[in-house]
């Protein structure tokens, strides 16, 4: 028992630390966070309505570089932790400016999220029911898991995973990659409508599918598949140019 | 006072012929009031102007002649048809005719009638559909302006309602291909635009497309959808990306395998 205070003492008086490091703002009025990184970025959920950016723990700045701010493509540091942040509008734009070190960012459940890797870093998002895109524009892989909201995701050589919640929105789903590969998990009982398609891969999946019927004909063609489960519901694109599709159970 | 005005009162009143009770009335109410006072005003000009008139008698010619011109007339045709009941014993089978006649013509004009509102009717429902889809293009529009990708997607994916889109839908659809930040709306905006590629205003804006757009999915979609149709206006800019560095180098092996087919 003693230790079990001292231990609570101590991860209390380091978490008490690290706050001081970090970087928090009201989230009031905003409705989009739009986030963007040339490195990794993890979201996760938190219950306070404010945006929380934990710096990882390299994050300190040099000997040399003390006193000067840092400055970079986006705008110049304003929160100490390595980012920019700006309202602009109803959208809260967070830029982080360090080439080489991701962080994590916490916000409320309900945000509606855009994340943006502008050059190799991997995007994480756990646990949203706001709406969420994410967009790897060049070498990272986007991984979101447990949600349920309406997702827009885009990656041009890594791959994207998605591990849906229940869905229960009626907004699309669109999934597309360019060379990665496209890796979605849904509940069994999603209604959905969806549209599967790689030009020079393969699809996967283990749902049975109602195939649209043409004068009572299957459509077997392997390059788009046009299916409905569980009746039809909200509409489900996956796409890939080079790159195979898994839809699972 | 003034509301009551004596207005139909007055030709009466100038011809003399209303009741004394009456006649006070209207000689009350015009010593006040001045829009009634004008209105007699005029009307006893108008009575004047008429008495006034003199009445054209035709001259004594005239009338021998047109006297001349009846006789003639009445002696050309003599022979006067009788209108009166000719054959008083109608039949009873005439009878039976006549009844069946009217029932036919009842018949026919509700036939008629009927008709005529059904078409009505095809006409409103045409109306009606013509409205759902101007509501569907306003809601598609509002939709593609929406600060929501997934929302905007949803705007294209309407396109699906429209066997025949107007300009206004190609356009927006073309500014999304051309303009959208997001790349899924991109993509989207290509498939739906893609299945109108023979039209004029989609070609032209996907070979404008081809010279901005950067995501080799989109790129991909493209130059297919163009070499399919032999657009020879692509070739240029086809060329174009085989030149640039960046471009992906599946997307310069689509373009070399397509650009021999339409050359």
């Amino acid at each position: 028992m003693k230790h079990f205070v001292l231990f609570l003492m101590a991860s209390i008086s380091t978490s008490v630390a690290i706050a001081q490091t970090d970087y928090s703002k009201s989230l009031s009025g905003i409705e989009w966070v739009k986030i963007e990184s040339k490195s990794d970025i993890t979201l996760k959920t938190s219950s306070s309505n404010e945006l929380l950016i934990k710096g990882s723990r390299h994050s300190k700045t040099t000997e040399k570089a003390k006193g000067l701010r840092l400055v970079g493509e986006g705008g110049s540091d304003n929160t100490e932790v390595g980012f920019y942040v700006i309202q602009d509008g109803n959208s809260l734009i967070v830029k982080n400016l360090r080439k080489s070190e991701g962080a994590t960012i916490y916000l409320p459940k309900t945000q509606n999220v855009s994340v943006k890797s502008t050059w190799s870093g991997d995007i994480e998002i756990d646990g949203f029911s706001g709406e969420i895109e994410a967009d790897a524009q060049l070498n990272g892989s986007i991984e979101i898991i447990n949600v349920n909201g309406p997702v827009t995701a885009n990656a041009l050589n890594g791959e994207i995973t998605v591990e849906f919640g229940k869905v229960k929105q009626d907004s699309p789903i669109s999934i597309y990659t360019t060379n990665g590969e496209v890796d979605v998990t849904l509940p069994s009982d999603t209604p959905a409508n969806l549209t599967l398609g790689t030009t020079n891969g393969d699809i996967y999946t283990n749902f049975e599918f109602k195939r649209e019927e043409k004068d009572g004909l299957k459509s077997i063609s392997g390059r788009k598949v046009k299916a409905t489960i569980n009746n039809g519901g909200v509409n489900i694109s996956l796409k890939s140019t080079n790159g195979n599709i898994y839809l699972r159970k | 006072m003034e509301k009551n005005h004596v207005s139909n009162l007055l030709p009466g009143y100038l011809d003399n012929t209303l009741s004394e009770e009456a006649t006070k009335k209207v000689e009350e109410h015009v010593s006040n009031c001045i829009q009634c006072k004008l209105e007699l005003d005029e009307m006893k000009i108008l009575f004047k102007a008429f008495e006034e008139e003199k009445l054209t008698v035709p001259t004594k010619r005239l009338t021998a002649n047109f006297e001349a011109a009846l006789a003639e007339e009445k002696s050309a045709t003599s022979k006067v048809v009788s209108i009166g009941p000719v054959n008083k014993k109608s039949s009873w089978a005439s009878n039976v005719f006549k009844i069946a006649a009217s029932i036919a013509l009842l018949v026919a004009s509700f036939q008629m009638g009927r008709i005529l509102q059904d078409k009505s009717f095809d006409q409103d429902l045409a109306l009606l559909k013509d409205e759902s889809l101007q509501l569907k293009q306003t809601a598609m529009l509002s939709l593609m302006e929406n600060q929501s990708a997934s929302k905007r997607i949803q705007g294209v994916s309407f396109i699906e309602e429209f066997t025949n889109p107007d300009e206004a839908i190609v356009k927006a659809l073309g500014n999304r291909l051309l303009y959208d930040e997001n790349d899924n709306v991109r993509l989207n905006a290509f498939e739906a635009l893609s299945r109108f590629v023979t039209s004029e205003n989609v070609k032209q804006v996907f070979i404008e497309a081809l010279e901005v757009e950067k995501n080799p999915s989109i790129q991909i979609g493209i130059i297919q959808a163009l070499i399919k149709i032999q657009e020879k206006k692509a070739i240029a800019p086809m060329q174009k990306l085989l030149e640039q560095e960046d471009t992906q180098p599946f997307v310069k092996n689509e373009i070399n395998l397509g650009l021999p087919k339409i050359m």
